[in-house]
């Protein structure tokens, strides 16, 4: 490996220095406080720690944390790709705005953006009061908390989508079009394709993005165990009870998880790209 | 007719970036779209294809109207410059995009794909990814997609663009191989008259939106009729020459020279002549020489480049010398010579050396705007005059040049003027055009100061018989300004006779100068008095020019009096033939 650092001069000298800080960096930041964290789970005994993580409210709050924030990630996935075309290939009065409204959510502290949520979805706020009436609750239930990973993983989405669509050249779509291709057909065939890695790519970000989030949840979800508890919730609650031991096993659990689901978004990503054959 | 565009315009925010053209291309023809880049050739390919629409005018297909036909309907096959192949498809992916699109069946397709890889010598890459191959077998690819539907036509986007020469010439000779296999109809679009010249059956020459000449390349290098497919196809020295009863002469010195062999109205006046490179002859001294003398020179720089050697040699200056085109300053001129290994052999040459040159073929062209000539009172608001932006755009584009000429108090009997007098509009400029043209001047430029580049220039002419002076000047006018020319008819109010004759003189004058002068113009007619109603066509845009053709000298100072002197006015170009020149010249433009 060593060679291979040394083989090209690059702007950032010495291959050494620069490993040995990324490293430091990963362990000091990363990796220590997740070992330290499997540690505490791992002091626990076997029996009980099947016991906390297997409980009937354990297992409803992952469902509810990962399923949410899967389909949180499937909607900005759709829409994220919506609003990047839409910012790439149109000129319009106002487009300048709204890519700087973009990335608000990164901006605002996600407690602020969860009060707001349901301010406006609770049943008698804005968009609250008409929906209520058509039998559709937001607030405190699960959609509300869809709503809420939605908000804040849009960004991650529209920002890794933007520049890949720049990429699509229009002379392919007007090449495909001469070759008798529909709207549809190019659609489906060329610039999803092309677009895919990055789209995957902002679905896993904000896939991980929600999967962690705490902040603006726990305002519009009103956090009824079985029903609308997410599993960082119940980790500040076993906190709050002392029992550091069962919040560690219920993080160890999230990590596992975690890690599978990206491992797993990844190894789609690289065989993606090596059918793309990017490099030239 | 295999593909035939009538009258296509197109237009991006009021610009006319295709500008009138009509094109037709025979089954089976290698047709080549020849121009600078920001001529709107591609542009106009991509008309043909349907991936622009037209703002005015028709395209057909194999005799089927399509100009509102999408182009996934229009069977045409496309190849871009960048390839444009998808690179998450393999070769064999990419060559059935356009059969599976069409649900052939499976057999088929591969079928298909074989025969089209063998076709441009690819077989065996089926599985490559377009990212594994180099740029040549890439574009080998996207023809070899593009034939793969059997498209009746197929549109080549300067295909070679990004190419090195090697590869170039290469794919150049397979794709001239396939056109003529095949019998495809073939429009391949390009800046390089070199692979114009290698390919074409037929090329078409554009500039600033206009298709200005269409013709095989030989005829096209040799006879060409405008000055920018004379420079623009191969190197060309301009040379300003006049044309008496004679013949022509440079200076004193008569030569002999192909071109149109009639004078234009029976009036000396200064033509244009085309001295390319090839054609001209060095010698030690005058009596030498085998072809027409023009001048004598000093060599200035030799430059090697193997078969040919290329030499620049500066004109001396001397009264019966050459006077060449665009050189600014006399005794700057310099004259582009190239000549072979046995000319260079006969007589060595070096850098200061002094020779006689000589023309072995001159070509007139056909242009009635020679150069242009910046009169004012003094000879510092003559040069003032030249600098205005619209005369300086003119000249520049027409590759000629502006002389200026003091003419004081319009008095005496001056030189015989050169080329189109302009002057500055104004109260005096009727008094000004009246004594220019009884002084010899044919045409006359009267700029309003700041005048910007005309968008649409309007044409009329008082009597038939300027019709033909008048167009030529304009057509040589809208080859150099991208702007939309408007014939319009004025009929007096209350005229007998009705409609049918002015609109038979409408269409009659439309057809002549599509014909003769290659001139694409659109027809008004008005009724009313002709001076309103020119004023009132001239105000409804915003910028506008006036190509004006008279027969009677005194009309310029009288009738159009106050169309000269209005502020701030419009640039007028007056043409004027004398009645009787005309009435010579009616029989001929009715044959």
């Amino acid at each position: 490996m060593k060679s291979v650092g040394q083989r090209e001069p690059n702007v950032i000298p010495g291959f050494g220095i620069t490993l040995g800080f990324t490293t430091f960096f990963l362990c000091a930041i990363v990796l220590i406080p997740l070992a330290a964290l499997v540690l505490k789970a791992g002091g626990m005994e076997w029996e009980r720690f099947i016991g906390v993580i297997t409980s009937d409210r354990a297992v409803a709050s992952y469902r509810l944390s990962f399923g949410a924030s899967l389909v949180a990630a499937g909607v900005n996935m759709v829409f994220g790709f919506a609003i990047a075309w839409t910012l790439v290939r149109y000129d319009f009065p106002g487009r300048k705005i709204i890519d700087a409204i973009i990335d608000m959510p990164f901006a605002l502290p996600t407690a602020v953006s969860g009060i707001a949520l349901t301010t406006v979805f609770a049943g008698n706020g804005w968009i609250g009061q008409y929906l209520e009436p058509m039998g559709i609750k937001v607030a405190y239930t699960w959609i509300g908390i869809t709503v809420a990973l939605t908000l804040i993983g849009m960004p991650f989405v529209v920002r890794t989508v933007q520049p890949a669509i720049q990429e699509v050249q229009r002379d392919l779509e007007d090449a495909a079009e001469t070759l008798g291709a529909g709207r549809f057909y190019v659609f489906r065939r060329i610039i999803v394709p092309t677009v895919l890695p990055a789209l995957l790519t902002g679905f896993t970000l904000a896939f991980a993005r929600a999967v962690g989030e705490y902040g603006s949840v726990i305002f519009i979800a009103g956090n009824m165990p079985m029903k609308t508890e997410i599993t960082p919730l119940l980790i500040v609650i076993r906190l709050e009870e002392f029992d550091y031991a069962g919040a560690a096993a219920l993080g160890v659990v999230m990590l596992s998880i975690s890690f599978v689901m990206l491992l797993a978004i990844n190894l789609l990503q690289v065989w993606g790209r090596k059918r793309m054959m990017v490099s030239r | 007719m295999s593909i035939a565009l009538d009258q296509v315009t197109k237009r991006y925010q009021e610009q006319p970036v295709v500008n009138d053209v009509s094109i037709e291309v025979g089954e089976g023809e290698f047709f080549v779209l020849l121009g600078p880049s920001g001529s709107g050739k591609s542009t106009l390919l991509r008309a043909i294809a349907g991936l622009t629409g037209i703002d005015h005018g028709r395209i057909s297909l194999h005799g089927r109207d399509v100009t509102h036909v999408r182009a996934r309907d229009r069977g045409v096959g496309l190849v871009f410059q960048n390839y444009a192949l998808f690179r998450h498809m393999t070769v064999a992916d990419n060559i059935e995009f356009a059969l599976r699109v069409r649900r052939m069946k499976r057999a088929d397709r591969v079928a298909r794909r074989k025969e089209l890889l063998k076709l441009v010598a690819l077989e065996g890459l089926d599985e490559r990814l377009p990212g594994q191959l180099s740029g040549g077998q890439q574009q080998r690819v996207a023809v070899a997609r593009a034939l793969a539907h059997k498209p009746q036509v197929l549109l080549l986007d300067e295909p070679f663009g990004a190419l090195d020469a090697k590869i170039r010439e290469e794919l150049r000779r397979t794709i001239r191989a396939v056109q003529r296999e095949l019998g495809i109809t073939t429009v391949l679009v390009t800046h390089d008259q070199e692979e114009a010249f290698a390919l074409a059956d037929t090329i078409g020459v554009m500039n600033h939106g206009r298709l200005l000449e269409v013709g095989n390349p030989n005829d096209l290098y040799t006879q060409p009729a405008t000055r920018f497919v004379a420079t623009f196809l191969g190197a060309a020295n301009l040379l300003l020459a006049r044309q008496s009863a004679e013949g022509i002469h440079f200076g004193a010195t008569p030569v002999n020279a192909e071109g149109p062999e009639k004078m234009q109205a029976g009036r000396e006046h200064e033509v244009v002549a085309v001295l390319r490179p090839e054609e001209v002859e060095l010698a030690t001294s005058r009596e030498q020489l085998s072809a027409n003398y023009i001048a004598r020179g000093a060599v200035e720089e030799i430059v090697f480049t193997g078969a040919l050697e290329r030499l620049r040699v500066r004109l001396l200056d001397e009264p019966s010398a050459a006077q060449l085109l665009g050189a600014g300053v006399a005794g700057e001129a310099r004259v582009e010579v190239t000549r072979t290994q046995p000319e260079r052999r006969d007589l060595p040459l070096r850098p200061g050396a002094q020779v006689a040159l000589g023309a072995r073929r001159l070509h007139i062209l056909p242009t009635p705007i020679s150069s242009f000539l910046a009169c004012a009172p003094t000879e510092a608001e003559a040069a003032e005059l030249a600098r205005e932006p619209l005369l300086e755009s003119l000249s520049t584009r027409m590759k000629t040049r502006v002389g200026v000429r003091a003419i004081d108090g319009l008095v005496g009997t001056p030189e015989p003027f050169a080329g189109v007098a302009a002057i500055s509009g104004g109260e005096n400029a009727a008094n000004t055009v009246e004594w220019l043209l009884r002084h010899g001047s044919g045409e006359v430029l009267v700029l309003p100061r700041n005048a910007p580049s005309p968008t649409r220039v309007v044409i009329h002419w008082t009597d038939e018989a300027v019709r033909r002076a008048t167009l030529a000047v304009s057509a040589s006018l809208l080859r150099h300004v991208s702007a939309e020319a408007v014939y319009l008819g004025i009929v007096p109010e209350g005229g007998s006779g009705g409609r049918a004759a002015p609109m038979r003189k409408l269409l009659d004058a439309r057809s002549e100068a599509q014909q003769r002068h290659g001139l694409e113009m659109r027809t008004e007619l008005a009724i009313g008095e002709t001076v309103t109603e020119l004023t009132r066509n001239l105000s409804a845009g915003a910028t506008q020019m006036l190509v004006l053709g008279i027969t009677d000298i005194t009309q310029a100072g009288t009738a159009y009096r106050s169309l000269l002197a209005a502020q701030p006015g419009w640039p007028v170009l007056i043409v004027y033939r004398p009645p009787e020149a005309g009435a010579r010249a009616t029989p001929e433009a009715a044959a």
